[in-house]
């Protein structure tokens, strides 16, 4: 909560705002958790006058609690369901990315990562004429891909031309471009300046390790943290802070703004097992709410160059470990391809 | 601005100094004098004027987006726009045509491609390639541009890359002769074993500092040198194999080195060439290095 400054709410004038300083009262939550008694005889004001201030301040500072009945109601209606465009994704994730939330697409490289991101790009821009904000932070994106994804999907040039333009691209190599990039993003909407047409419904981001991960390792420890505000005043290390931070622009921007968020995120090798697992530690394993693993299988040939394992191993609606094939030379082709799948080479 | 302190790229000693303090958003900081937060958060005039200016530079940005809304200083671009940067972007070719195929034309720009082979494969005999590659006239289909080699294994022999530049030479001017050009034959007017060698930057790297001090100062060099088209690093993981201990700090100086390659490759609209030797366990291989490229 904020300074004490002259002006902050009626009745806290400059002469008060000295005269608490000089106490040691510099936040609003110093004044809310003084006891007003002691600070009225040390400071020589009033004390109708200190319970005043509080109140309004406390009412001006406090968050407004919700019934879960209009919580629900309003979750009916401003959650939306996007489909990514890959059928046997769809199925893993309940039929598709939800917006107000932040699903994970984790794997090794040359898994597939990107290629699930340019098809959700393209998909939302040309199936469900929605923008589409496509952050890259490690060189992965290519238009030709995605005029390539296009292209399976319509001749019409027009209509291919109009969905790249609903591709927003923006390049952030390090974390402070990338939380610039998600506040410009709120700025945008707060001042209801819209693309070509419509705001962004989907924020995609390749990849979240790119950048976090030259700030990771050190002193960094980890362990459970359940309230996310809370890390960032007791993280051990600023990367870890960071990191935090990106995680909680990332959330509120999916819930306030009613975004679905997408992220790509690599694999590490355990340094004591020596069994991969996703990057960033548990402490990112918290952030999304859907994790989906891309392996490639264990069999090489012909067949197996295009075929990748999807694996559901976190979400809030489906039972994990579900597995689908997927053939990631197809996607994003017609939905009938999915069927033909098996027989293609 | 509600927009948190941490966010800000400010340096930690000042931005626990200000968490102290009681400020946490942006929005506190915006109205204060420099010499009222040096007072108040106990840091120095000049920390406290650069600190404003970067909070002011950040939040400021914003506003006159209300008010143009054709960006032309636009960080954000769309996908078309990229497609038609692709488009006119060119490629080195490596003279192979089985690996210009594979690579969709040879070498892209504005990517980070990595070779990696077992020892005495070639790599760097395709990095030397390359160096002379980049600097073919436009004419002749390429980017007329110029190198800088980053050498840590000691491996770049000036010898063989007056061989490559020769037989180079030979070959654009066998293609010139069925041309039958004036533009061939001015181009190659100036492409001569003294222009090819002197246009390839050579820097020797002995340990990984060097290494990173190099990359990190490669932004300097490309301002002053805009030609430049090809990085080449040969042998990026050997300073990192044999000095390190400390396998945290090892991942984490190798990913910030990839992020800075590929941010220069991305701003200067260079191809970025890292060469791998790949050590005993062929399984094993850097899986830090690999998940950042994304060429071969």
């Amino acid at each position: 909560m904020g300074v004490l400054r002259p002006g902050l709410c009626p009745g806290l004038t400059e002469e008060m705002v000295q005269l608490l300083r000089s106490r040691g009262i510099k936040t609003v939550v110093d004044l809310a958790t003084a006891d007003l008694e002691e600070v009225a005889q040390k400071c020589g004001l009033s004390y109708k006058a200190l319970v005043a201030l509080r109140r309004v301040l406390l009412a001006q500072f406090s968050a407004f609690p919700f019934n879960g009945a209009d919580l629900y109601e309003e979750l009916k209606i401003s959650t939306a369901i996007l489909s990514t465009g890959i059928g046997s994704l769809d199925k893993l994730l309940d039929a598709g990315l939800y917006t107000g939330e932040v699903t994970e697409i984790v794997g090794g490289p040359g898994s597939g990562k990107t290629q699930v991101c340019l098809c959700v790009a393209a998909h939302v821009a040309h199936s469900l004429q929605q923008n589409v904000l496509y952050i890259d932070s490690n060189g992965g994106l290519t238009a030709s891909r995605l005029l390539q994804l296009l292209q399976a999907r319509t001749q019409d040039e027009e209509e291919q031309a109009g969905a790249l333009q609903r591709i927003q691209v923006a390049h952030a190599f390090d974390i402070f471009r990338m939380l610039d990039e998600l506040q410009d993003l709120r700025g945008a909407v707060a001042q209801q300046v819209t693309g070509s047409s419509g705001t962004v419904k989907v924020v995609v981001v390749d990849s979240v390790t790119a950048v976090v991960s030259p700030l990771l390792g050190g002193q960094q420890r980890e362990a459970l943290f359940l309230v996310l505000s809370v890390l960032l005043v007791c993280c051990s290390s600023p990367g870890l802070a960071l990191m935090m931070q990106l995680a909680r622009e990332l959330k509120t921007l999916a819930r306030d703004l009613g975004i679905a968020v997408l992220v790509t995120n690599h694999m590490t090798r355990d340094r004591d097992s020596g069994r991969l697992k996703p990057a960033l530690g548990r402490s990112w394993s918290f952030v999304p709410s859907t994790r989906v693993l891309l392996d490639s299988p264990e069999e090489a040939g012909t067949s197996g160059r295009s075929q990748r394992m999807a694996c559901l191993t976190k979400s809030p609606r489906q039972p994990t470990g579900l597995q689908e094939a997927v053939d990631i030379s197809t996607w994003g082709t017609s939905e009938q391809s999915s069927v033909l799948q098996g027989e293609q080479t | 601005m509600q927009r948190d302190l941490v966010s800000f790229p400010l340096s930690p000693a000042v931005r626990v100094k200000l968490v102290s303090a009681g400020f946490q958003s942006a929005e506190e900081l915006l109205e204060a004098k420099p010499s009222e937060l040096s007072k108040e958060v106990g840091i120095s005039k000049e920390e406290a004027l650069e600190t404003l200016q970067i909070v002011r530079r950040k939040c400021l940005t914003n506003k006159p987006r209300n008010d143009s809304t054709s960006d032309t200083s636009c960080r954000k671009c769309t996908a078309l726009d990229l497609l038609e940067q692709e488009h006119t972007q060119g490629f080195i070719v490596t003279f192979c045509s089985a690996l210009d195929n594979i690579l969709g034309g040879g070498v892209p720009l504005m990517k980070t491609t990595e070779i990696c082979g077992a020892p005495g494969v070639g790599k760097t005999q395709l990095c030397m390639q390359l160096a002379v590659d980049v600097q073919i006239p436009e004419c002749f289909g390429g980017v007329a541009g110029e190198a800088v080699f980053i050498d840590t294994e000691g491996s770049f022999m000036v010898e063989r890359v007056v061989d490559l530049a020769t037989a180079c030479i030979q070959h654009l001017q066998l293609i010139a002769g069925t041309h039958m050009d004036e533009e061939h034959e001015k181009a190659l007017e100036d492409f001569t074993l003294e222009n090819i060698l002197s246009h390839i930057y050579y820097f020797r790297c002995h340990d990984y500092t060097e290494l990173l001090a190099q990359v990190y100062l490669l932004p300097d060099l490309l301002s002053d040198h805009s030609k430049v088209r090809l990085v080449i690093v040969d042998g990026i993981a050997f300073p990192f194999r044999h000095d390190l201990d400390d396998l945290s700090l090892r991942t984490r100086l190798l990913n910030g080195l990839a992020q800075q390659m590929i941010s220069l490759a991305n701003h200067h609209r260079l191809a970025q060439v890292g060469n791998i030797v790949q050590i005993t366990k062929p399984e094993r291989m850097h899986s830090t290095v690999s998940n950042h490229t994304s060429g071969i």
